[in-house]
Parts: C-alpha cells; sequence; structure tokens
C-alpha cells in the first residue's frame, strides 16, 4: 500500500506539470490580458499542489511550509496585477 | 491491515480525487470561451485540486492537522477573492463576452423596461 501511494504520488505530480505547461501555454496564447492572469494565477494554484505532492512523496512537511508562503505571495501579486489592470496604476 | 496502511489508503484515495477535479478544471480552462468562464473553470483547481492533496498531505506527513487546516482556509478564501478581482478587473477594462444572455452591470438594465 505505501510503495502504491508512492507510485500515485509520482503520476500524479507528471500530470501537474503537464498541467503547469498548459497554463504556459494559455499566458503564450492569452487572447485577452485578462486570460494571462488567468494563466498566472494558475500556475501559483498548480506550483502549489506540486509542492503538496512532494512533500507526500518525501514524507516530510517542509514543503508545506513552502506552499504556505506561496499561497500568500501569489494571492497578493495576483490581487495587485488585477487592480493595476483596472486602474492602470498600482496603488 | 495496520493503520499505517489505512492511512496510505485514505492518502490515495484523496490524491485520486484531487488529481480528477485539477484535470477537469484544466479542460475547461482550455475548452470554454471566454475569461469569465475560464475563471469558473481555475477556481475548481484551487479549491479541490489542493485542498484535497492537502487532505492527503495531513493523513500521511507528519504535518498535524493545524497547519494544515489553516493552509485549507487560505486557500479557500483567497481562491474566490482572487476569482473576482481578476473577473472584476477585465469587466471593467471592457472585455467581451462570447454568447451573453444578459449583462447586470451595464447601464442599459439601469432604465426602466418600456413596459413598467
Amino acid at each position: 500500500m505505501v510503495e502504491l501511494l508512492r507510485e500515485v504520488a509520482t503520476v500524479a505530480i507528471a500530470l501537474h506539470v503537464g498541467m503547469l505547461a498548459a497554463a504556459v501555454w494559455r499566458i503564450w496564447r492569452g487572447e485577452t490580458v485578462a486570460d494571462r492572469l488567468v494563466g498566472v494565477d494558475l500556475i501559483t494554484t498548480l506550483l502549489i499542489s506540486i509542492l503538496i505532492l512532494l512533500s507526500i512523496i518525501q514524507r516530510d512537511s517542509i514543503y508545506i511550509d513552502l506552499a504556505l508562503a506561496l499561497a500568500a505571495l501569489g494571492f497578493i501579486s495576483t490581487i495587485a496585477l488585477a487592480k493595476y489592470l483596472a486602474d492602470e496604476q498600482m496603488f | 491491515m495496520t493503520i499505517e496502511d489505512f492511512r496510505a489508503l485514505i492518502a490515495i484515495l484523496a490524491i485520486l480525487v484531487g488529481t480528477f477535479f485539477s484535470l477537469i478544471g484544466l479542460l475547461g480552462m482550455i475548452r470554454l470561451p471566454d475569461v469569465y468562464a475560464r475563471l469558473h473553470a481555475t477556481g475548481k483547481i484551487g479549491l479541490y485540486g489542493a485542498v484535497l492533496l492537502l487532505v492527503a498531505a495531513a493523513v500521511w506527513t507528519p504535518l498535524g492537522w493545524g497547519r494544515a487546516i489553516f493552509l485549507m482556509v487560505l486557500l479557500m478564501v483567497t481562491g474566490p477573492v482572487t476569482a473576482h478581482a481578476i473577473s472584476s478587473a477585465a469587466y471593467r477594462i471592457g472585455t467581451p463576452m462570447k454568447n451573453p444572455i444578459r449583462d447586470d452591470l451595464s447601464a442599459a438594465e439601469e432604465a426602466p423596461a418600456p413596459g413598467d
């Protein structure tokens, strides 16, 4: 069961890296500037998921702290970019 | 079946369901027509995908439920707030909708209908 968990987590991490490539494709193709912002937000969320899966594979909780910092930073940066998009000024 | 196998089983189920939700959300982000619909799809990745993976991590790793629940609440609060900020910014710079039925925020909706 423990070996199966490690294999499932490895396959899931490969899938999440593939999803990261799709998010980069969304930023590259875009169509509108808000689509690119959706892609940036999605990359932050997927990196959080990848860090949580790494902590499951290594059985080490230090990656969860990294995911916590990344969640807080991603929230602030997405809000700041959306405000810059709407008001054309940061503050 | 030891307690270790039971923890591993719960973690496997949570990882499978969370990855399934992430794949569905990513399919929606690729296929849906405009920004507002794509935001609806990517919200599923932040909520169900990451939170279910966190359940697996809290069961399997020596993390403890305290930090796991803190990160879950952080993801659950910031996900809808970022989606609302992006869609509000997109509406204010005039990003067009594909096949809109009605627009509640436009000035035409503010005026009373002729029949009233």
